[in-house]
C-alpha cells in the first residue's frame, strides 16, 4: 500500500502553499446554499412525520385529539414567542451587518431566551397534558410532531448560543457576520415550522 | 455525418442481415419464453388470463431485448479498434433529433399498450366474482393460518382450507400480529394480511386438487415454514365434509379417533413429534429439545433444562400462553400461539403430562 | 502518551468511545431513577442510549469535530490545509478534508462491507443450496439475507458511488476541492461507524435483526434487540448521505470553474447533480420511519400499535417514499460512469447529450410519484394501483431513452474494448434485462402473483448487480489510474469481467423462473420441487463470489506494483485527465477554463478546457500564493 501513496514529486511538502481559489458560479453563496438544501432536507423529515399524522389521523381514523381538549391557547402563546424571537433575530442580523455590536448583543440574548422560554413552557405543557406518547396512537403522533419540533428548537439553540459567544467575543461584524446568518436562518425555519405543526395539531 | 471512411457505410445488404439476425433471435427467444413451464396449475378461473398476459409481456419484450444486443454486439464486431487504430476518434455524431423522437415514441406506445391491458385484466380480476359468494376469513398470524367460515348456520374454523370448487369466494384476510401474506400459487391472487385492517380478494377455484397456502411476506423465524393445505372440492364432498364437521360428535371423532384407544402417553408423544396433522398443529419437536422424545432443534428452549422444574400446570400455560413468559435468549412471538386453540382439551392434557413426565424423568 | 490522548487520532478515539460507554451507561441509569423505573440498570434502554451517542464521543475523539469546536468557542481558526493529502498509508486512517483522500476511504470502505456482505450471501446460498437446514437455523438465516441486503445497499453502493464521485467530481468541475471539506470528512467516517454497528448486531442477545432490509413494521417493532442495530445504524448512514448530497450540489453549483456552464458539465456531474437532489429529499423519509420504530420499540409509542390506533400501512407508505428513489439514487450515478467510460472508448460524443441529462432530471421527478408499486399486494387501496403502474411504466421512457443513446454511442466509433468498455458493454445488456423485468413487476396483474417471490430477487438483482455493480466496476477500473497513479492488469481485468459476467447471470436468470413457479423469497426452506434449480444457482454463486478475489487481487497488486499510469491513458477530454496521474495536491496550480463540451471526440482540435500557462497537464501543484479556501472561511 506504500506504493499508493502519492509519489514524492507530486507531494512533497508544501504545507505553506493553499489550492487555488475556487472560482465563484454562483451568485448564492455556498454557505447560504448549504443551509437552504439542509432545511430542506428537514421539511422532509417533518414531511415525514406529517404523513404518518395524516395516515394515523385521516386513513385509520383514530381519535383526534388523542385525551381531552388540547391546550390550544398555551400553544398560541408560544407562537407569539416564536414569532417574536424571529423578530429579534432579524433585527440581530441586520445589527451584525451594521456593525451595531451593543444592539447585536442584546438582540442574541433575547432571541436565545424567548427561545428558551418556549421551550421551557412546551415542557411544562407535555407534563400537564394528562396523556403521554404509549397513550394511543394519536398520543404517539402528537408527541412525535411537537418533539420532533422541539428537537429543532433545542439544536436551533445551540446554533444561537454559538453565535452568541461568537459576538460576545467580537468575532461577528459587518464583514464576517456568516457565523450568525447561517443560524439565523436555520431560526428562522424553525420558527416557521412552529406554525405549521401548531395549524395541524392544535387547530385542525 | 458523413461517410465512414474507416469501414464503409452500412449497406442494405447489412441492413437487411441485421434484421434478419434480429427477427430469427426474436423468434428463438419467444419461442423458448413461451415453451417453458412457468406457472404452476391454473387453478382458478383468472389463473390463464395471467398467464395470457405474461406470454404478451414476453413476446414483447424479448424483441427489445435482442434489438439492444444485436446492435451492441454489432458495433462491436464492425467497429471494434484494430491495430494502428489507437488514436483515431469516431465521427462526431452528436445527435438525431428524428431517432431521439423515434425511440421515445415507440416504447410510449408500448408502455400505453400495456397498461391499458393491466388496466383491463386487473379490473376484471377485481370485479369478477362480485356478487352471492361465500366468504371465508382466512387469519395470520405466526405461523399457522386459521380458516373460518359459516355453512348451515354453523361456524367452521380450521386449519386447513377447504373450498367447493367453482363456486366464487371472498377470502377477508386479516393478522393477529405481524404481516403475513396469504397466496396460494395456482389461484395467482396474492395479498397481505395486515394486523389492524381486513384486506382481501374473490376469486373462483376451478381445480380439484390439493394446494398449500404460502405465506409470501416475512413474518419472522417460522416463516418459511407458515404452509397450510388447501383441499379443492367437489360439490358433493364438500358438503360431505360440512357435514361430518358441523356434527359435534364427529368433530371430536377427529381428534380422538385418529388416536384410538392409545395411552395418554402415546398420544402426547405423538402430539409432540408429529403435531396434528388434521388440525395443522405444528410439532412441539419441530424446535424444542428433548431427550425423551428425541428430537434436537435449538430453535426453542431445551426442554429438558427450561422445564425442569416447573409444575405441570406451569408447562400447560406455557403450551397455550407461549408468549407471557420468555426463557432467556430467546424472542417472543417466535412460537405459535394458536396451540391452544387448535388441540382439544384432551390433547392439551396429554400433551403437558407427557412433557412434564419426560423432562421430570431421572 | 498525553499528548496522543489529548490530540486528535485513534488513541483519543478510543478514549471518547470508552468514556462514551460510561456516559451512556450512567445516563440510563440516571434517567430510569427519575422516571422510578425498576430495575434501574436496564440492557435494553442501555445499548439504545450507547448506539445512538457513542459514535458521535468516537468521532469527537478521532477529530471530525475539532475545528468546529475552536470556531463555536470563537478561538482562533487557522486553515493551513496540513491534513490535506496523504503522503503514506497511514493517512488513510485519519480524519483528512482532501477530497481525493476521502474519496479513497470511501472506495475502500465500502468494498471491505461489499466483501463481508457477498460473504453472507454466499452463506445465504451455502444454506439454500438443498431443501431442509443445511448448517445455519432460521434465525441466522434472516439475519444473513437481512445484513446482506443492508450492507450492499446503505454500506455499499450508495457509498461507493458518492467515493467515486467525491474523488472525481470536484477534478471534474475544476474546484479545488469540494464545497465543504470537514463536512465531507464528518459523512465519510459516520460511515463505517453504521457498518460495524449492522455487524455488531450479530452479538446481540436474540441475534442480529432478521426482519429483512425493508424491515417492515409491526415485525421490527416486536424484534429481539438486534432490530436496534439496524434502526440507528440506518440513521447514520442517512445522515452521512445526506451530507454528502448536500456538498456535491453546493459544490457543482457554486464551484464550477468558469465556462463550465451546466450543459457543459459531464454526464458523471449531471448524475451526481440528479442523485443528490434525490437523497436530500427522500433520504429523511428512512430516518423517519426508523425513528417511529425505534420510538415504538424503546418508549412505546403506538406508530404501528392497531391496538393502539396505529397505521401499519403507514410505514411501507414512508419507507419507501425514500427506498423506491434510493433505488435511483442506487443507478444514476452509475448512469454517469457509464457515460463516461463509453464516450472515452468509443472515442465519440454521447449521443443526445442534452437528452442524456433531461432524461436524468425525468428520472428524479418521476422517482417521487412511483413508491406504492411496491405495495400493491399490501392490502392499500385498491384506487392507488393502477396510478401508480402508469408512473412506473412511464419511467421506462426517460430510461429507454438512456440505453438506446448509449447504444448509438457505439455506434461507428472506435470501440476500445478493454476492462472499463466489457463492464460497460456488459452493463447496458443486463441492465435492459433488469429494466423488462422492471416494466413486467410495474404490470399489477403480474405483480399480485409474483411480487416476494424469487422473480424479485432476481429483479433486484439484475437491476443492481447487473447494473449498478457493473458500473462501479466500470468506475472502478477506468479511475484506477488516476486514483493511484498506476495501471491495473488488464488480463486479470477481463477475466474478472467474463467470469462475473458468465456466473451473475446463471446465479440470476433462473430465480425469474422459480419465482414465477411459486419459490417465495426470504425462506430458509422450501419445497422439493425448487431443489434442482436452487442447487445450479448456489454453485454458480459460489464462482461469482470467487471471481471477485481476481478483482481484489488484481487492485491490490496492480496498485503496490503496477505500471506507472501518464495523466491521460485513456485520451480523455474531461478536466481530471488533464492533471497527473494521481492528480497534485491541491487539484490544480490555477482553476482551468472551460471552452467547450466534454466529448468533442472527432471534431478536429476540440478542447474542453485550457490551463493558464499552457504547460498541460502540469504535474507539480500549486505555486508560491497562499490562499485560503474560500467556500470554507467564514
Amino acid at each position: 500500500m506504500e506504493a499508493a501513496a502519492i509519489p514524492a514529486a507530486v507531494a512533497h511538502d508544501d504545507h505553506h502553499h493553499g489550492p487555488p481559489i475556487a472560482n465563484r458560479s454562483s451568485k448564492v453563496e455556498p454557505e447560504v446554499l448549504g443551509i437552504l438544501l439542509f432545511i430542506i432536507s428537514e421539511l422532509m423529515l417533518f414531511g415525514a412525520f406529517f404523513a404518518a399524522y395524516f395516515f394515523i389521523r385521516v386513513v385509520a381514523k383514530t381519535d383526534w385529539p388523542p385525551h381531552g381538549a388540547l391546550p390550544v391557547e398555551v400553544a398560541a402563546t408560544n407562537a407569539v414567542i416564536l414569532l417574536s424571537s424571529s423578530l429579534t433575530m432579524h433585527w440581530t442580523d441586520v445589527s451584525a451587518k451594521r456593525g451595531n455590536t451593543y444592539a447585536m448583543r442584546v438582540g442574541i440574548v433575547t432571541t436565545f431566551l424567548l427561545g428558551s422560554t418556549f421551550l421551557f413552557i412546551q415542557i411544562n405543557e407535555y407534563l400537564s397534558l394528562g396523556f403521554n406518547p404509549t397513550t394511543n396512537a394519536s398520543a404517539s403522533i402528537f408527541f412525535g410532531l411537537t418533539g420532533l419540533h422541539g428537537a429543532h428548537v433545542v439544536i436551533g439553540l445551540l446554533l444561537l448560543f454559538m453565535s452568541a459567544v461568537r459576538i460576545f467575543k467580537g468575532k461577528v461584524g459587518p464583514d464576517h457576520h456568516k457565523g450568525l446568518e447561517v443560524p439565523g436562518i436555520y431560526w428562522h425555519f424553525v420558527d416557521a415550522m412552529w406554525i405549521i405543526v401548531f395549524t395541524t395539531i392544535y387547530v385542525l | 455525418m458523413g461517410e465512414d471512411t474507416r469501414r464503409g457505410p452500412v449497406t442494405g445488404r447489412m441492413w437487411v442481415t441485421l434484421i434478419a439476425i434480429g427477427l430469427v433471435a426474436s423468434a428463438i427467444g419467444i419461442a423458448l419464453g413461451l415453451s417453458l413451464r412457468w406457472f404452476p396449475a391454473q387453478g382458478s378461473t383468472i389463473a390463464h388470463k395471467i398467464d395470457t398476459f405474461w406470454d404478451v409481456l414476453i413476446i414483447v419484450s424479448v424483441p427489445i431485448f435482442v434489438g439492444v444486443v444485436t446492435m451492441v454486439l454489432f458495433s462491436i464486431w464492425r467497429w471494434r479498434q484494430r491495430p494502428g487504430e489507437e488514436l483515431l476518434d469516431g465521427p462526431p455524431i452528436h445527435g438525431n433529433t428524428k431517432l431521439e423522437v423515434v425511440w421515445t415514441t415507440i416504447p410510449t406506445i408500448i408502455i400505453a399498450g400495456l397498461c391499458a391491458y393491466a388496466t383491463v385484466l386487473l379490473l376484471d380480476i377485481q370485479n369478477a366474482p362480485a356478487k352471492g359468494t361465500r366468504v371465508i376469513n382466512v387469519t395470520g398470524q405466526q405461523f399457522a393460518w386459521t380458516f373460518s367460515t359459516v355453512e348451515n348456520g354453523k361456524k367452521i374454523q380450521t386449519n386447513e382450507l377447504y373450498v367447493p370448487v367453482g363456486e366464487p369466494i371472498n377470502f377477508k384476510v386479516r393478522s393477529l400480529d405481524v404481516i403475513h401474506d396469504f397466496w396460494v400459487p395456482e389461484w395467482r391472487l396474492k395479498v397481505d394480511a395486515v394486523p389492524g385492517i381486513t384486506t382481501g380478494y374473490a376469486l373462483t377455484p376451478s381445480k380439484v386438487g390439493n394446494y398449500q397456502v404460502v405465506c409470501a411476506e416475512l413474518c419472522g423465524l417460522g416463516h418459511a415454514f407458515m404452509r397450510a393445505n388447501v383441499h379443492v372440492l367437489p360439490a358433493a364432498k364438500y358438503a360431505a365434509w360440512v357435514q361430518k364437521v358441523t356434527t359435534p360428535v364427529g368433530a371430536a371423532a377427529v381428534g380422538a379417533a385418529s388416536n384410538g384407544s392409545a395411552s395418554v402417553d402415546t398420544i402426547g408423544k405423538q402430539l409432540f413429534v408429529a403435531g396434528n396433522p388434521s388440525t395443522g398443529t405444528l410439532a412441539c419437536g419441530t424446535c424444542h429439545t428433548m431427550k425423551a422424545a428425541g428430537t434436537s432443534s435449538a430453535t426453542g428452549p431445551n426442554l429438558d433444562k427450561f422445564v425442569a422444574q416447573d409444575p405441570a400446570s406451569a408447562i400447560r400455560e406455557m403450551i397455550v400462553n407461549p408468549n407471557k413468559e420468555i426463557a432467556t435468549g430467546f424472542a417472543k412471538g417466535v412460537m405459535p400461539v394458536n396451540i391452544g386453540k387448535t388441540l382439544n382439551k384432551q390433547q392439551i392434557d396429554a400433551l403437558t403430562a407427557y412433557i412434564y413426565k419426560s423432562v421430570h424423568r431421572r | 502518551m498525553a499528548a496522543k490522548l489529548t490530540s486528535p487520532g485513534w488513541y483519543r478515539a478510543l478514549l471518547y468511545t470508552v468514556v462514551g460507554i460510561a456516559f451512556t451507561l450512567g445516563m440510563s441509569a440516571g434517567l430510569r431513577a427519575i422516571f422510578n423505573l425498576d430495575p434501574v440498570y436496564s440492557w435494553q434502554s442501555w445499548v439504545t442510549i450507547a448506539l445512538l451517542m457513542t459514535p458521535l464521543f468516537f468521532l469527537a475523539g478521532i477529530g471530525c469535530f475539532d475545528y468546529w469546536w475552536r470556531w463555536a468557542r470563537g478561538r482562533k481558526v487557522v486553515d493551513d490545509h496540513a491534513d490535506h493529502g496523504a503522503h503514506s498509508w497511514r493517512d488513510y486512517f485519519k480524519v483528512n478534508t482532501d477530497h481525493k483522500v476521502i474519496g479513497i476511504q470511501y472506495i475502500c470502505v465500502s468494498f471491505f462491507f461489499m466483501f463481508v456482505g457477498g460473504l453472507m450471501a454466499m452463506l445465504v446460498r451455502a444454506e439454500l443450496a438443498q431443501p431442509g437446514r443445511q448448517f445455519v437455523d432460521a434465525n441466522t438465516y434472516n439475519g444473513l439475507f437481512s445484513i446482506h441486503a443492508t450492507l450492499l445497499i446503505f454500506l455499499f453502493v450508495i457509498p461507493v458511488f458518492a467515493g467515486i464521485a467525491n474523488y472525481v467530481l470536484p477534478l471534474m468541475i475544476g474546484a479545488p476541492d469540494m464545497a465543504f471539506p470537514r463536512l465531507n470528512a464528518l459523512s465519510f467516517w459516520m460511515l463505517p461507524l453504521a457498518g460495524i454497528m449492522m455487524l455488531l448486531s450479530f452479538l446481540a442477545p436474540g441475534g442480529s435483526f432478521a426482519a429483512g432490509w425493508t424491515a417492515y413494521a409491526p415485525l421490527s417493532v416486536h424484534q429481539p434487540m438486534g432490530a436496534t442495530f439496524f434502526t440507528v445504524a440506518v440513521q447514520f448512514a442517512g445522515a452521512s448521505s445526506i451530507a454528502t448530497a448536500l456538498n456535491f450540489l453546493v459544490t457543482i453549483i457554486t464551484m464550477r470553474a468558469p465556462g463550465m456552464t451546466f450543459f457543459r458539465m459531464p454526464l458523471l456531474v449531471w448524475a451526481n447533480f440528479s442523485t443528490s437532489l434525490l437523497v436530500v429529499i427522500a433520504t429523511p423519509f428512512i430516518a423517519a420511519s426508523q425513528f417511529m420504530v425505534l420510538l415504538d420499540r424503546a418508549l412505546g409509542f403506538n406508530f404501528f400499535n392497531p391496538a393502539g390506533g396505529g397505521d401499519v400501512l403507514m410505514y411501507q407508505h414512508v419507507f419507501w417514499f425514500y427506498s423506491h428513489p434510493a433505488v435511483y439514487i442506487m443507478m444514476l450515478p452509475g448512469f454517469g460512469i457509464i457515460s463516461e467510460v463509453l464516450a472515452t472508448r468509443a472515442r465519440k460524443p454521447i449521443f443526445g447529450y442534452r437528452m442524456m441529462a433531461f432524461s436524468l432530471l425525468a428520472i428524479v421527478v418521476l422517482g417521487f410519484t412511483v413508491w406504492a408499486h411496491h405495495m400493491f399486494v399490501s392490502g392499500m387501496q385498491n384506487w392507488i394501483r393502477i396510478p401508480m403502474m402508469i408512473t412506473t411504466a412511464i419511467i421506462a421512457i426517460p430510461t429507454g431513452i438512456k440505453i438506446f443513446s448509449w447504444v448509438a454511442t457505439l455506434w461507428r466509433g472506435v470501440l476500445k474494448m478493454d476492462t472499463p468498455m466489457l463492464w460497460a458493454v456488459g452493463f447496458i445488456t443486463m441492465f435492459t434485462l433488469g429494466g423488462i423485468s422492471g416494466v413486467m413487476l410495474a404490470m399489477v396483474p403480474l405483480d399480485i402473483h409474483v411480487s416476494d417471490t424469487y422473480f424479485i430477487v432476481a429483479h433486484i438483482h439484475y437491476v443492481l448487480f447487473g447494473g449498478s455493480m457493473f458500473t462501479i466496476f466500470a468506475g472502478i477500473y477506468f479511475w484506477f489510474p488516476k486514483m493511484t497513479g498506476r495501471m491495473y492488469n488488464e488480463r486479470l481485468g477481463k477475466l474478472h469481467f467474463w467470469l462475473t459476467f458468465v456466473f451473475f447471470n446463471l446465479t440470476f436468470a433462473p430465480m425469474h423462473l422459480i419465482g414465477v413457479q411459486g419459490m417465495p423469497r426470504r425462506v430458509y426452506d422450501y419445497a422439493q420441487e425448487f431443489a434442482t434449480w436452487n442447487l445450479i444457482i448456489s454453485l454458480s454463486s459460489f464462482v461469482l463470489g470467487l471471481s471477485s478475489l481476481i478483482f481484489l487481487y488484481n487492485m491490490i497488486a496492480s496498485w503496490r506494483g503496477g505500471t506507472r499510469a501518464v495523466a491521460n491513458p485513456w485520451r480523455s477530454l474531461t478536466i481530471e485527465w488533464q492533471v497527473s496521474s494521481p492528480p497534485p495536491i491541491f487539484n490544480f496550480d490555477a482553476i482551468p477554463s472551460v471552452v467547450g463540451g466534454p466529448y468533442e471526440y472527432g471534431v478536429p482540435g476540440a478542447v474542453h478546457a485550457v490551463f493558464k500557462g499552457a504547460e498541460v497537464p502540469s504535474p507539480v501543484p500549486a505555486g508560491a500564493e497562499t490562499s485560503p479556501t474560500p467556500a470554507t472561511e467564514h
